[in-house]
């Protein structure tokens, strides 16, 4: 038992540092705009899909691909949010941009479906065998671990781009207040992009390191949705090490969680845990109460 | 209001115009004959109502059992079409039911309706079979399921519901009958076994007959997991197939999780003696692909094989591999038999009659011909509207291809099945 609890904590921890880093992707751009982004799981798929084809077409190794996923999820989202968005952010200015949640919503339908009407439906996997490593009875598959260390080094790097970089400064300025950012001389449509740009970019490095152990399929972003707002949610919104925290303690919820009760219970627990971190804390784990 | 709150409000009153157009336009259907064409006494085309997913997770199934069906009808169609009704063609009509079951009944009341369709086919999953017969058997069409399997849609008494392939109880059957079968041969005891099944009507049924069987033959039940389909990773559960190290594994999945299970199986080096699919995702031709050698020495049922001891059944596989590149499979045939079945009662209906064809599809008595290509030795439904003839074989995945090893009646002399499967450290 205990042998089949620490398999379970290392698949855990690995699994759930990919969900923290698409949940710090869509909290980017909730943290920074107030935007819902229902198209973030699309966002996931193109990065997967993008992957992929590299891989398979050009023969190019999925960790060596994830600049050019980068450099094309961030040309989507900046594009996206500088044609689209802010026009109605624009009109706007003086509430929550609700009409920005549907946008993001028809956005998530059109990406899925013009991938599905592109690629077809059919299922496809880039290797049938996940390298490993035994560390004596232990499983560790090399692509996860490889995904965790590059979702942490990643969040990291993201984070020290915030805090020391001229344009990360004024992304969380925005964050924290766009009237005053604005007065201050910020462009706050610029900034947006940038952040819906970066956001999606992080997302979609989450789908890079996803292709070597996982199937990529048009609508395989909905797979993740759900959950990678429940886990933004629980981290708190807004807040970068609290998505990625909260992706870890899903992740080991559900590896650990599995191993007592029927996996389909699982579930159940997740969003039950989730209710009452918000009953206790509403903004969060790691998020900041506002007044 | 100024001059760019007006713009603002002109643009949007404009795109929600052209919103509500696209939406009507996609409501609309293209060439669509709403007026009672087909009850006047020139018929040129039957149009049949095809409810399938042809998006979602099971899209692949769903595109694979179309181009069955599509097979099928043209077959038909260039063989002269419905002669008895001055050769009038089977005309297709696709719904997407995205494996939704709420999708599945609006679909289904929107073929019967408003396109007309003569008969609903469908719909693959079970959990959608089973809510859109219910419509079709409330506006009185006659409705075929060719593929699913869930017990439940043949047992509530309807009328209108006909199934081609044999029930999930029946089919489940095939492992435990085979279990005993290779253990006496092989001199190997099986004590434990072990059910990872998805949720929904299809895996639940399946499960159910398995966990009858089980104790009867002096089976321990060491894990009992049924999981919502569409995981976004199997290594917890195969994590707990690992601990609860099961003598023989039973899988029932759709494609996506077949694949995980395996891959995470494999790459956990769970051991047992055998592992053991129950068609549906397992029996999808990208199944292998996507799982290379960790699908090795796999089991899986299956209505049909290629390898099948009967040459139509070699001959129409090369006639559909020659138009598709694939080979069938057993849901596919069962889906061309369905086709079939469907031809034959409107032969015998002379109508597309509803009611009519309803009975003729009830007097259905195949026996011989196009049934040849399949395992089966006719096609007849009893009062409950299902097959009796149906039945299922069993396949090992031996060197990438599935060879039939079991009943060893259908199972060609040279397949032998390899009982108990080397270890995963042990293969190369």
């Amino acid at each position: 038992m205990v042998k089949t609890l620490i398999q379970a904590t290392a698949d855990g921890v690995m699994m759930g540092s990919i969900y923290g880093l698409v949940a710090v992707g869509l909290t980017i751009i909730f943290g920074i705009m107030r935007v819902i982004n229902f198209a973030q799981g699309s966002l996931l798929m193109v990065g997967m899909f993008t992957t992929y084809w590299l891989w398979v077409g050009l023969g190019i190794n999925p960790y060596l691909s994830i600049p050019v996923v980068v450099a094309v999820a961030f040309a989507i989202g900046y594009l996206l949010q500088r044609y689209l968005l802010n026009h109605l952010l624009r009109s706007e200015t003086d509430r929550e941009p609700l009409s920005a949640l549907i946008l993001t919503m028809g956005l998530w339908l059109a990406l899925d479906n013009l991938s599905l009407l592109l690629f077809g439906p059919q299922y496809r996997m880039a290797q049938t065998s996940e390298p490993r490593l035994m560390l004596g009875f232990l499983t560790v598959s090399l692509p996860r671990l490889m995904a965790f260390v590059l979702s942490v080094g990643g969040v990291s790097l993201l984070t020290l781009f915030l805090n020391r970089s001229r344009v990360g400064t004024q992304m969380r300025a925005v964050g924290q207040d766009r009237r005053t950012s604005v007065l201050m001389g910020v462009n706050s449509y610029h900034i947006y992009a940038v952040a819906f740009g970066i956001g999606a970019s992080i997302t979609a490095i989450g789908g890079a390191l996803l292709v070597p152990f996982h199937y990529v399929y048009p609508t395989v972003g909905v797979l993740y949705s759900v959950r990678t707002f429940v886990v933004v949610v629980l981290g708190g919104l807004g807040s970068i090490p609290g998505a990625l925290l909260g992706g870890i303690l899903i992740g080991l919820m559900d590896s650990i969680g599995a191993q007592f009760i029927k996996a389909s219970w699982v579930t159940v627990i997740i969003y039950l845990v989730f209710l009452l971190v918000l009953f206790v804390k509403p903004s969060g784990l790691m998020g900041v109460e506002k007044e | 209001m100024s001059m760019q709150q007006k713009r603002f409000r002109l643009t949007s009153l404009l795109m929600t115009a052209i919103l509500a157009l696209s939406v009507l336009a996609g409501c609309a259907k293209p060439g669509g004959n709403k007026s009672a064409e087909q009850s006047a006494p020139a018929v040129t085309e039957v149009k049949v109502g095809m409810l399938l997913p042809l998006s979602g997770g099971s899209a692949p199934v769903g595109e694979q059992t179309k181009a069955a069906a599509d097979f099928a009808a043209a077959r038909i169609n260039a063989a002269g079409g419905i002669k008895s009704l001055g050769g009038a063609k089977l005309k297709l009509i696709y719904a997407d039911s995205k494996g939704d079951q709420q999708v599945g009944v609006s679909e289904t009341e929107r073929l019967i309706t408003q396109e007309k369709v003569a008969v609903v086919m469908g719909a693959y999953q079970s959990a959608v079979t089973m809510t859109s017969t219910q419509g079709a058997e409330r506006l009185k069409v006659p409705y075929i399921n060719p593929i699913a399997v869930a017990d439940g849609i043949t047992e509530r008494g309807f009328q209108y519901v006909f199934r081609i392939t044999a029930k999930a109880s029946a089919k489940a059957k095939v492992h435990m009958d085979f279990l005993p079968y290779i253990a006496k041969q092989t001199g190997k005891e099986i004590k434990s076994v072990a059910f990872v099944y998805e949720n929904t009507d299809w895996g639940q049924s399946t499960a159910k007959a398995w966990k009858e069987a089980a104790p009867k033959l002096g089976y321990k039940v060491v894990l009992d997991e049924a999981y919502t389909n569409n995981m976004q990773d199997a290594t917890p559960i195969a994590t707990k197939v690992k601990g609860a190290n099961p003598d023989v594994v039973l899988l029932v999945s759709y494609t996506g999780d077949a694949i995980q299970l395996v891959t995470a199986m494999a790459k956990l080096q769970v051991d047992a003696m055998a592992i053991m699919g129950a068609a549906g995702g397992y029996a999808d031709p990208k199944f292998l692909p996507s799982v290379g050698k960790n699908g090795d020495l796999l089991y899986d049922i299956a209505a049909w094989s290629p390898d099948i001891e009967k040459p139509a059944a070699k001959q129409i596989n090369e006639e559909f591999k020659a138009k598709y590149n694939y080979e069938l499979n057993g849901e596919m045939v069962d889906q061309i038999l369905g086709m079939y079945v469907l031809a034959d009662a409107l032969e015998r209906a002379k109508s597309v009659d509803p009611q009519k064809l309803r009975d003729a599809l009830a007097a259905t008595d195949m026996k011989g011909r196009i049934v040849d290509i399949s395992i089966y030795s006719g096609i007849k439904f009893d009062q409950s509207g299902q097959n009796m003839y149906a039945s299922e074989l069993l396949v090992q995945f031996q060197n990438g291809a599935r060879k039939t090893v079991f009943p060893v009646e259908v199972a060609p002399k040279e397949n032998k099945p390899v009982f108990p499967v080397p270890k995963w450290a042990d293969r190369k």
